[in-house]
């Protein structure tokens, strides 16, 4: 017996039947099983049982977080700076960012982990690890100027209302870190809206340098007047195709980076743990529905109507939300079908929100949720054509 | 000839394949009946411990249908009569004779069989206790003998790891096989037997009965699984079937009139360290085939294959139904240190999430479950490997719900029990079990 296993032995008395923490066993469980996988040995039909269990597929899709983490740390940091006429040497970058990023980790990992130990342990089941994949999506959506406070509230909408309520992980139909940034947009405006909360501004400034534009490509695209055509408008504050692709501009913290979106993507398709068709569709319904703007708008009308579709995947975060928020299996569509269906209107509804809701300038969030509620319906559509088709057995 | 493809399923990557080598092991001393695994009878004893009985003496009846009975594998003395929990009939244990007795029965001659009406046939194969290899779907409970099926299933080789392979237990029986084919024949319009469309190691006297063949992964082969795919109409629902082995020993009994005693055995899995077939009789103590023939340590004994089997160890006996004994360690340890990340280039997963994909080769199971027991997160993989496109994730919940309705909708009873949904699912769920479970309480329903 190694070391660390020994440990785990000696302290798991106190969490097993009779021991002082055995309310506690969950919280265990849940970290042990971090360490080693448990003992545990099938008694009936199937005698052996896949090697992949619910934690590797939640941790998996951290993994593919994790470069939206060490992107969004120097992103922040870096516009702080720029913002606020400071170098911008990488090391110092590096450490504003870390200094904006990691309590707001510490602190929705904290809050988290606390509702989900409590409705555990009056559940009496195991610590479920989507928690952990909400906890991390969370702070990637929040502007860099969010009060901790806030966060800390924001992931305790999203965990209780958005999944405990309805039992937990697997019960839950809306996607919890969503939920969570949701509320906070609605309970907050101030805070996660207008074009001051997206950059940080250090060294007791209280404006960004003249030469620095805090707006949102959204904002830009969304506020153009007639007369100029928004990608120009976006050209001239500076926001190129490639900007707009690599995510280097103002934005939630991990969402702005199209490029490692993708990546992101193509790594969890492959792995199997994202449905491409869920993907595919989000970025067919966009581009189309992008396109179909562009046929239909009349002349000298909304420019937002007339833009290149390309640009609707490239700003905010709508490639964001479509490859680790609209992949949540659980709130996600389950059947196939449905999975091309519930993706195509997402992505459909993000354009629209976009452009018809100028309160409102990201869509893509809303727009998951809201096929999150329409999930279930198409696959009971879906299910039932199905089962029409099975010869009767009863 | 007809080829069912059958895109759905999966195939585990075990080591430990049984070679075509025979050994034939000497006559056990033992030799037991195990009313437990045979699936809804409600056994009355016949015999007490201590009562002589001659091989074919009738041991249990069926409370059910008391003409349904089920006969000692050997001459001897009743040596225990084990019970179970709730006093289920757990084995009836023999202990043999040098000189064996055996009970006659009416034999037939291969000329009259043709003609030979079925009820007087159907009555010769009861009062020679094999009624019950003849088991009807979707239930898996021994035949109604009162109903004329609308076909019978002769199975030929499994795809399930592992199990005797049919050009070894049909090596030299050809014109016993045929014989009990032609017996089947007088109790069904259609009788089909299927093989594996790479079963050219079929002799070609035999290759010439198939009349099915099927391809694809586990479980193509299961009787289940063809019907699905050949049946048009709801009648069909209830066909007949019957392992390529359990022919031979109808044929047996039909042809000679003496209870038949040998039965090809495969041991194998990765912890058996003879990995072959054994000729030896129905009903043998397992540690006659596995001593000295696997490796130290926790090891599971399975009876039947590494999927659908049930436990045993080395202290049971062979059941009724079952031809094989497969070995895996059992895996009651804890996991590699933090195993959650490491690559695992040789831990076995339908999913894509190891790098064990990539791995050709065998890969390492054991009998542990690999994770802790979650809520389902819709990851699908139940429904994608199902081979007669069940949901099962759909139908578990409406189980669990009580809506036994819509389970049936959902293809219940078109469930073949092959267990890959519960062996692919990250949650850990019981889905086969349940529904297991959920079939076998809809029929006692049912049948009330
Ligand atoms: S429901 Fe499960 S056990 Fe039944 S046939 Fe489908 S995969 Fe096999
Ligand atoms: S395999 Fe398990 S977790 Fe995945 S959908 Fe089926 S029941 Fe749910």
């Amino acid at each position: 017996m190694g070391t660390i296993e020994k440990l785990f032995e000696s302290w798991r008395k106190h969490f097993e039947n009779g021991g002082r923490f055995e309310r506690w066993y969950p919280f265990f469980e849940s970290i042990e099983s971090v360490f080693f996988a448990p003992a545990r040995v099938t008694e009936n039909a199937p005698n052996v049982r896949d090697h992949l269990d619910v934690k590797r597929f939640m941790m998996l899709v951290i993994v593919a977080l994790l470069p939206h983490y060490a992107f969004g740390v120097y992103n922040v940091g870096h516009l702080a700076h720029l913002a606020s006429g400071l170098s911008t040497d990488f090391g110092a970058v590096v450490f504003t960012g870390l200094k904006t990023v990691v309590p707001l980790v510490v602190v929705t990992y904290m809050v988290g982990f606390f509702w989900e130990t409590l409705f555990a342990v009056v559940r009496k089941h195991e610590i479920s690890e989507g928690l952990f994949v909400s906890c991390a999506l969370f702070p990637l959506t929040l502007p860099p100027t969010i009060p901790l406070w806030q966060a800390a509230l924001g992931i305790s909408f999203g965990i209780v209302i958005g999944k405990e309520i309805f039992g937990g992980t697997g019960r839950n139909f809306l996607n919890p870190a969503l939920t969570g940034r949701a509320f906070l947009y609605f309970a907050y405006p101030a805070q996660l809206s207008g074009d001051a909360v997206w950059t940080q501004l250090l060294a007791g400034r209280n404006a960004p340098v003249d030469a620095f534009t805090s707006a949102t490509p959204l904002a830009i695209a969304a506020v153009t007047d007639r007369l100029g055509d928004a990608q120009s408008a976006l050209a001239d504050s500076g926001y190129s195709i490639t900007t707009l692709l690599v995510g280097t501009y103002p934005g939630s913290i991990g969402g702005t980076s199209t490029l490692l979106c993708i990546v992101g993507a193509v790594f969890l398709i492959i792995l199997g743990i994202a449905n491409y068709r869920i993907v595919v569709g989000c970025v067919a319904g966009l581009l189309a529905t992008g396109f179909f703007l562009n046929l239909v708008a009349p002349e000298g009308s909304l420019p937002y109507l007339a833009v290149n579709p390309i640009y609707h995947l490239l700003m905010g975060g709508a490639m964001f939300g479509f490859a680790y928020m609209a992949t949540d299996p659980v709130s996600a569509a389950h059947m196939p079908v449905s999975k091309w269906v519930f993706g195509f209107l997402i992505g459909a509804l993000t354009v629209l929100i976009r452009v018809f809701n100028p309160a409102y300038p990201e869509g893509v969030g809303l727009a998951i949720l809201f096929m999150n509620l329409f999930a279930p319906l198409l696959d009971h559509i879906e299910i039932k054509i199905r089962l029409k088709k099975r010869v009767p057995n009863v | 000839m007809k080829t069912i493809r059958i895109a759905k399923g999966y195939n585990l990557q075990l080591g430990g394949r049984p070679s075509t080598e025979v050994e034939s092991l000497p006559e056990p001393a033992r030799l037991a009946l195990l009313p437990e695994h045979i699936p809804f009878i409600k056994p009355r004893l016949l015999v007490a411990v201590g009562q002589t009985v001659r091989q074919g003496t009738p041991l249990i009846e069926d409370k059910r249908n008391a003409s349904v009975r089920f006969l000692s594998p050997g001459g001897g003395r009743i040596a225990e009569i084990n019970f179970g929990h709730r006093r289920v009939i757990q084995e009836i244990v023999i202990e043999r004779d040098a000189q064996e007795q055996a009970v006659a029965f009416e034999s037939i001659a291969e000329s009259e069989l043709e003609t030979f009406p079925r009820k007087r046939l159907i009555e010769a194969i009861l009062a020679g206790g094999l009624w019950p290899l003849i088991r009807q779907l979707p239930f898996r409970d021994y035949a109604q003998m009162e109903l004329e099926p609308p076909m019978i299933i002769v199975g030929l080789g499994s795809l399930e790891p592992f199990q005797p392979l049919p050009e070894v237990y049909l090596a030299g029986k050809e014109s016993l096989f045929e014989y009990g084919l032609t017996a089947l024949k007088r109790l069904a319009p259609q009788v089909h037997v299927c093989a594996p469309d790479s079963g050219d190691s079929l002799p070609d006297r035999l290759s010439s009965l198939v009349s099915l063949h099927y391809s694809g992964p586990y479980p193509a082969h299961d009787p289940g699984v063809i019907l699905y795919r050949v049946k048009k109409s709801p009648e069909e629902n209830r066909a007949w079937y019957i392992a390529g082995q359990d022919v031979l020993l109808l044929a047996h009994l039909l042809k000679t009139g003496t209870y038949p005693t040998e039965r090809d055995i495969v041991l194998a899995g990765p912890s058996a360290t003879t990995r072959k077939h054994f000729r030896t009789r129905l009903g043998v103590p397992l540690a006659d085939i596995t001593a000295g023939r696997r490796e130290e340590g926790d090891i599971r004994h399975i009876e039947g294959g590494v999927l659908s089997g049930f436990v045993g160890s080395d202290q049971t006996y062979l059941g009724f139904y079952e031809s094989a004994v497969n070995l895996l360690p059992e895996g009651n340890r804890k996991g590699e240190l933090l195993g959650l990340f490491r690559p695992g280039y040789r831990r076995p997963s339908y999913s894509r999430t190891f790098i064990s994909k990539l791995n050709k080769n065998d890969l390492v199971y054991d009998c542990n479950i690999h994770g802790g027991d979650r809520a389902c997160i819709a990851c699908g993989y139940c429904a994608q490997v199902c081979p007669v496109d069940i949901l099962p994730q759909f139908a578990y919940k409406s189980i669990l719900a009580g809506e036994v309705e819509e389970s049936l909708e959902h293809g219940l009873l078109d469930c073949v029990e092959c267990g890959l949904c519960s062996y692919v699912c990250p949650s850990k769920i019981e889905l086969a079990e349940t529904l297991h479970r959920a079939r076998v309480n809809y029929y006692i329903e049912q049948s009330k």
